[in-house]
């Protein structure tokens, strides 16, 4: 399939140079984007013309190329915040990432606001960057964190009624699982959260690429996400945070660019989002981030929904008829993202990615960062083949005929 | 492929030297956490000089993993404690004919590795 109702399937696949190469003499099948996704072009010249022609730092210079810089460092600022509904672009900080976005959250307004004794509820489907930054937390603190389980089906298991019951300061989760797939009801979580008087933090890193994100009807508090899987650069990403919330909140890490007055013994600071951006940010990354989203919003998020929801319905009908694979999460395309985790019985997840990439293949094997998750699976490892709206149908064909070469050289 | 060659895949599915020893005199339980993958390896020394008499794995690992065990345990009995710290990385890596990538060289040295951190080094 080269074209479906949405998307012009070939004029999106010239855009991408990458995947036009040739791995091991094969075609290049990319179903590795839940790890990171490629590039477009626009991304890749975003990135060169601002280092071609006004690389300069920003909010310090007086010269026209500083001027330059700051406009596009600011403006993807912008792009960012109408990309996710954000009220106001003050609310996007920019940091390294998702993990370095929860760790902020976790530094800042945790030390402030979470006192001995209180509880952050988290669920078993969570990344290790969803975890560990609450697990020193809750060390240094002395806090009880709890986890919302995970049913049979790959759902979490009743929320609300962990909310209710456990009346936790914080519930953090994820809006898409990395590894099942499974797409959370967030709108319904944040609102049960506040009733019970609790913040909202949504980790979006595996939401942001395929499906409309708009953190004002969500009603979460903070919402995360990397730009290196949302079609733009490694090295950036952000934290949305409500305004009010930011406000209240200390700084993150202390240095330039983050003060208004510095004195030997103190210092005052800037308001956010300045205050939470210490030293040189990532200036080429988020410029190349805000091409990013320029790229996206062309293509359409509604557009890339509706197309990966196809995609999937076609993947599972296709891996689900290869014998012996079992497929993790749940097993229909609308509760999920672009991800799908599963076994081939007999075939460890690292002998079968090697064969795959053999023939062109890229998926992810391991525990895919979610070490906790694979142990509820009672499983080591699975491999996880992961999409994004430049996938075809018949790269899935690839992907199922090289299962069965694996199966041949591995004779099972 | 060669990773694959007929001699890796039996090592890999009827394993050497697999199960436990009895009152071992050294054992290490390693980890590889790219996968969640475990192994444990036991080793039981005795005569004078002290040699190899007994050698077991467990494990929960991939092919490569599995098989390198399986050749290393092969090897490995009959040596003295400064015959076992001479064995390579290198030694272990030309089982594979040289078709090992970094990230499934990892996998192959698994068992090296609980060789090397059972006798303490």
């Amino acid at each position: 399939m080269s074209k479906s109702n949405s998307l012009d399937l070939k004029k999106i696949r010239a855009d991408f140079p990458i995947l036009h190469r040739k791995v091991h003499g094969k075609p290049l099948v990319y179903f590795d984007n839940a790890a990171t996704t490629q590039k477009p072009r626009s991304v890749i010249n975003a990135i060169s013309d601002y280092y071609e022609r006004y690389n300069a730092n920003v909010h310090r210079g007086i010269h026209l190329l500083a001027e330059e810089a700051t406009a596009a460092y600011e403006g993807s600022r912008g792009k960012l915040a109408k990309f996710i509904g954000a009220r106001n672009p003050a609310e996007i900080i920019f940091t390294r990432g998702t993990t370095e976005a929860i760790n902020l959250v976790a530094y800042s307004w945790g030390e402030k606001f979470l006192k001995e004794g209180d509880t952050i509820l988290l669920t078993l489907m969570e990344h290790h960057s969803n975890l560990v930054p609450w697990q020193f937390l809750a060390q240094r603190k002395k806090l009880n964190l709890e986890f919302v389980p995970v049913t049979a089906a790959g759902y979490l298991e009743d929320p609300e009624g962990a909310i209710r019951r456990l009346r936790p300061k914080l519930v953090s989760f994820v809006h898409v699982s990395n590894v099942l797939g499974t797409v959370n009801p967030v709108k319904n979580l944040a609102k049960v959260a506040h009733e019970a008087g609790a913040t909202v933090l949504v980790d979006g890193a595996q939401a942001v690429a395929h499906l409309p994100v708009d953190v004002a009807s969500l009603g979460c508090d903070f919402y995360a996400f990397s730009s290196h899987k949302m079609m733009g650069p490694t090295g950036t990403g952000g934290l949305w945070g409500r305004a009010e919330i930011l406000e209240r909140m200390p700084p993150f890490l202390g240095g330039g660019e983050m003060i208004k007055e510095v004195s030997l013994r103190e210092s005052s600071f800037k308001d956010a989002p300045y205050k939470f951006e210490a030293g040189t940010p990532s200036i080429a990354p988020v410029i190349g981030l805000g091409a990013a989203v320029d790229y996206l919003s062309s293509v359409g998020m509604e557009n890339i929904r509706h197309y990966e929801e196809e995609f999937l319905e076609y993947a599972f009908e296709k891996l689900a008829a290869v014998p012996g694979l079992t497929i993790y999460g749940p097993q229909n395309s609308e509760d999920r993202g672009g991800v799908i985790a599963f076994n081939v019985a007999g075939i460890h997840p690292h002998d079968l990615a090697t064969v795959l990439d053999q023939e062109g293949v890229a998926v992810r094997s391991g525990n895919h960062c979610a070490m906790p998750l694979h142990t509820h699976l009672k499983i080591n490892a699975s491999a996880r083949a992961s999409f994004a709206f430049y996938n075809t149908t018949s790269e899935i064909d690839v992907l199922v005929e090289a299962i069965g070469k694996a199966k041949k050289i591995l004779k099972v | 492929m060669d990773i694959y060659r007929e001699e890796i895949l039996d090592h890999a599915r009827h394993p050497r030297n697999q199960g436990k020893v009895a009152s071992p005199t050294f054992e290490f339980h390693a980890a590889n956490p790219l996968c969640g993958d475990t192994l444990d390896l036991q080793i039981k020394m005795g005569g004078k000089p002290a040699r190899v008499s007994e050698v077991a794995f467990q494990a929960n690992a991939c092919t490569v993993s599995v098989a390198a065990a399986s050749m290393l345990t092969e090897k490995i009995k009959g040596m003295t404690t400064e015959e076992l710290a001479r064995v390579s990385e290198k030694d272990v890596i030309s089982w594979f004919g040289g078709s090992l990538t970094t990230s499934r060289t990892e996998c192959a040295l698994l068992p090296l590795k609980a060789l090397r951190d059972a006798l303490g080094g």
